[in-house]
């Protein structure tokens, strides 16, 4: 059989490697390419791989050829396929589109990045005008599926904004035949029987936070107008047999529950997962917190390196999967979304982590006055009192001059995996992205310096983890159900 | 590659001495390739970069203060103390790391320079890739004219390229993983419009 | 590496291993967390930062840039593919 000579020291003309991403994991190599396929290497074959030794005869030879690991047999439609797939926000303009209805909250969370105002403070409230003229802005974007997400503050103390809003973005889905999804992000305190019917009745997916047991749930989000943790535990419950057994003509979402992760969460991660399965949730979303907004204030108090948050998540996933082979039902929501793109090659929507990262080119945040920010976490650096991120207002400037302007630009150049140095050269890099905002916030730069980034460090964390259940056969099974749809 | 102490400090033991500086040969890396591989470890420690005599530079490592090596990745997590033992092992940590990154920066500069149009090439393909195929008419690809010549002819030149180092290497394969791309499709001179 | 003293560092960086232009980004970069000067001195450039703990900054300041050595260095290779992806990401953005 013939086969090919091996190509002398890295002289690579003769060798088989096309382009491609690696990282050593203890004695493993980790091989990615850009169309998001993934392969393990042992040592000794990385090197005969490298150096075009490999025989062509061999079933490693075979599995890296049909993943697009050998150069001379590339198959270019499947990649140029999976790699489109795996992309497909390139061809899209903003889908998610967040209203900030007021500023403010009757919660005082430790780790608040949403800048939150006082009860008394109206003047922070979005008037119905602004919230339409917000939605007008929105429906421009080229994207055929518009989300609208309310948040706050907390957006129920501004009931009557939002009513209006939700009637009329859904008219204006109709004349303009896209997709209209509507979203809720709320701490359930100020809900009512009345207003949880008109959310179902308008087709409105709930969303909350719950941080775990009552006394860590409580002690990071105050609430001195009684018990936040058993208002979550409430509302969650209607939701879900709502849920269960929809009013007629409805569509009822399963409500969803975020969890941030503070320095008092970091030695609980079971008691904080039984309490999600106790709720009846079936996804865990585990966020880490950012030194951006109040959290920054109180980082020596609440806040941890990197490390500690990939220890976390570690035990946490390991202890998922525990309780997944003893048939409880529950899977983590950002490995979820990761392993889609690991192994269904799919874009989940995740604007966190993708190539140019989502500011402004995959979602907007609109201010209660109408001004408009490259994301939330831009908004909470315009809070601050420093407006980088901001790109204008609903009532002064056209979408198509937002999305043309040097910040938008800047922030899609800056986020680009491509131009990073350390990214680059990163075997995550077909799942990952960086965040301007975070960057500027942590580091002065919208680039950053990414060996020294710590949320970088948490990505790397998170995959680091990912991958290495990813090789045991018996957490592949489970892990591949969680986005088996 | 010589790792030597600065003149100055040659007492590794002495307190507050956290210094270490590597030779690197620019005749077995380049330059672009030992800056890069001191960037990589620049999690731990801050990095100078000076020529040093002719064909080398010397890098010089500062280790970070506190929990100075505690680089994203776990399997070279380590830490500083004031202690000269674990300043030394800190250290020798921080020259392991670098030298296996000037290896690995090595082999991927080669990668990428013997891979440059191949795969400018697959991503122009994979933008412009229509997954349905429909029979229709020409459709826009959201490529610019220009871009659009510049992929016929890299096209054309990559299968040139792909068809010579594939030429003779015939094998038993029933499922046709190791089939050439123009061997499955057959060779076209441009890109594919529907 | 010198120290001037005690609250100021100076540093010389050798135009072969350190352009200008990376020079001049990490020192804008720098600008709200220190005092830092560069001069051009030949064709090398001298930077001096002083502030509180200079040590610390003229080690953080000489690890950015290398940051924006290495992103040009980058730039020179990839800027194509690079642009491409931004392009088309900012086009469809756009509605273009």
């Amino acid at each position: 059989m013939a086969q090919k000579p091996a190509a002398k020291g890295t002289n690579l003309s003769g060798a088989v490697l096309p382009q491609v991403l690696w990282k050593k994991t203890g004695g493993n190599y980790l091989l990615t390419n850009d169309s998001g396929h993934h392969a393990w290497l042992e040592e000794k074959n990385f090197a005969a791989v490298t150096a075009g030794r490999l025989p062509q005869t061999s079933p490693l030879f075979a599995e890296l050829a049909s993943k697009g690991f050998i150069r001379s047999r590339l198959d270019f439609n499947d990649l140029a396929a999976k790699w489109k797939k795996q992309n497909a926000y390139l061809y899209y303009g903003p889908g998610l589109h967040i209203l900030v209805l007021t500023l403010r909250c009757n919660h005082k969370c430790l780790y608040c990045q949403s800048a939150a105002a006082g009860l008394g403070a109206k003047n922070t409230d979005m008037p119905l005008a602004t919230a339409r003229k917000s939605v007008d802005f929105a429906f421009n974007s080229p994207n055929p599926g518009i989300t609208l997400e309310f948040q706050g503050g907390e957006p129920l103390l501004n009931w009557e904004a939002l009513k209006g809003t939700v009637a009329y973005a859904r008219k204006k889905a109709k004349t303009s035949g896209k997709e209209l999804k509507l979203a809720l992000v709320s701490n359930f305190s100020l809900l009512t029987a009345e207003k949880a019917a008109f959310l179902l009745a308008n087709e409105v997916s709930i969303c909350t936070s719950l941080d775990g047991p009552k006394d860590l749930h409580n002690r990071n989000r105050l609430f001195t107008g009684g018990n936040s943790h058993g208002e979550t535990l409430k509302w969650l419950k209607y939701f879900q047999k709502k849920n269960a057994a929809p009013p007629p003509g409805c569509r009822v979402f399963k409500p969803s529950a975020l969890l941030t992760v503070s320095k008092y969460s970091l030695s609980r991660h079971r008691e904080i997962i039984d309490e999600y399965v106790k709720a009846g949730l079936e996804d865990i979303f585990i966020r880490p917190l950012a030194p951006i907004g109040y959290a920054k204030s109180l980082w020596g108090a609440i806040g941890y390196e990197a490390k500690d948050f990939s220890a976390f998540y570690l035990k946490s996933l390991d202890y998922i999967l525990k309780l997944n082979r003893g048939g409880v039902v529950i899977r983590e929501k950002t490995a979820a979304m990761m392993l889609d793109k690991i192994i269904n090659f799919r874009y989940p929507g995740y604007l966190d982590a993708r190539c140019p990262c989502g500011a402004a080119i995959g979602q907007l945040a609109y201010n209660y006055n109408g001004d408009i920010y490259t994301c939330d976490e831009g908004r909470m650096v315009g809070w601050a009192g420093d407006v980088l991120f901001k790109l204008g207002n609903v009532f002064r400037d056209a979408y198509k001059k937002v999305m043309s302007s040097g910040l938008t630009r800047v922030c899609a150049v800056s986020s680009n995996l491509e131009a990073q140095p350390a990214c680059a050269r990163c075997a995550y890099k077909p799942y990952c992205g960086v965040c301007p905002v975070y960057n500027y916030a942590t580091q002065g730069s919208l680039w950053g310096n990414m060996p020294s980034n710590d949320r970088c460090g948490l990505f790397k964390g998170i995959f680091e983890t990912l991958f290495a259940f990813l090789k045991n056969p018996g957490n592949t099974a489970i892990l591949k159900k969680w986005v088996a749809k | 590659m010589v790792i030597r102490r600065p003149k100055k400090e040659r007492n590794l033991k002495k307190e507050g001495n956290r210094k270490i500086a590597v030779k690197v040969s620019l005749k077995k890396y380049n330059l672009n390739t030992a800056r890069y591989a001191a960037y990589a470890v620049s999690d731990a420690a801050y990095v100078f970069i000076a020529p040093s005599g002719k064909g080398a530079v010397a890098v010089e490592f500062t280790l970070k203060n506190g929990s100075q090596v505690t680089g994203h990745d776990k399997s070279h997590v380590t830490r500083h103390t004031s202690q000269a033992g674990n300043y030394m092992t800190a250290a020798g940590n921080l020259v392991r790391r670098f030298r296996e990154e000037l290896k690995d920066e090595k082999i991927r500069a080669a990668v990428f320079d013997a891979n440059r149009d191949l795969r400018e090439f697959m991503i122009l393909k994979a933008l412009s890739y229509d997954t349905a195929a429909p029979p229709a008419e020409q459709e826009d690809s959201g490529l610019t004219p220009e871009q659009e010549k510049e992929l016929d002819a890299l096209i054309a030149q990559v299968e040139s390229e792909i068809k010579k180092e594939s030429a003779g290497s015939g094998t038993k394969d029933p499922l046709g993983i190791t089939r050439t791309w123009e061997e499955k499709y057959g060779a076209k001179t441009g890109r594919k419009r529907n | 590496m010198k120290d001037i003293n005690e609250g100021t560092k100076k540093m010389i960086l050798d135009p072969g291993v350190y352009c200008a232009e990376a020079v001049r980004l990490a020192a804008f970069v720098f600008s709200d967390r220190a005092a830092i000067r560069v001069v051009p001195r030949g064709r090398a450039s001298t930077a001096v930062i002083s502030g509180p703990d200079a040590e610390r900054l003229a080690g953080e300041f000489m690890n950015e840039v290398l940051n924006q050595q290495c992103r040009l260095d980058l730039a020179k290779k990839n800027s194509k593919i690079a642009g491409i992806i931004v392009t088309k990401a900012l086009l469809s953005a756009a509605g273009k």
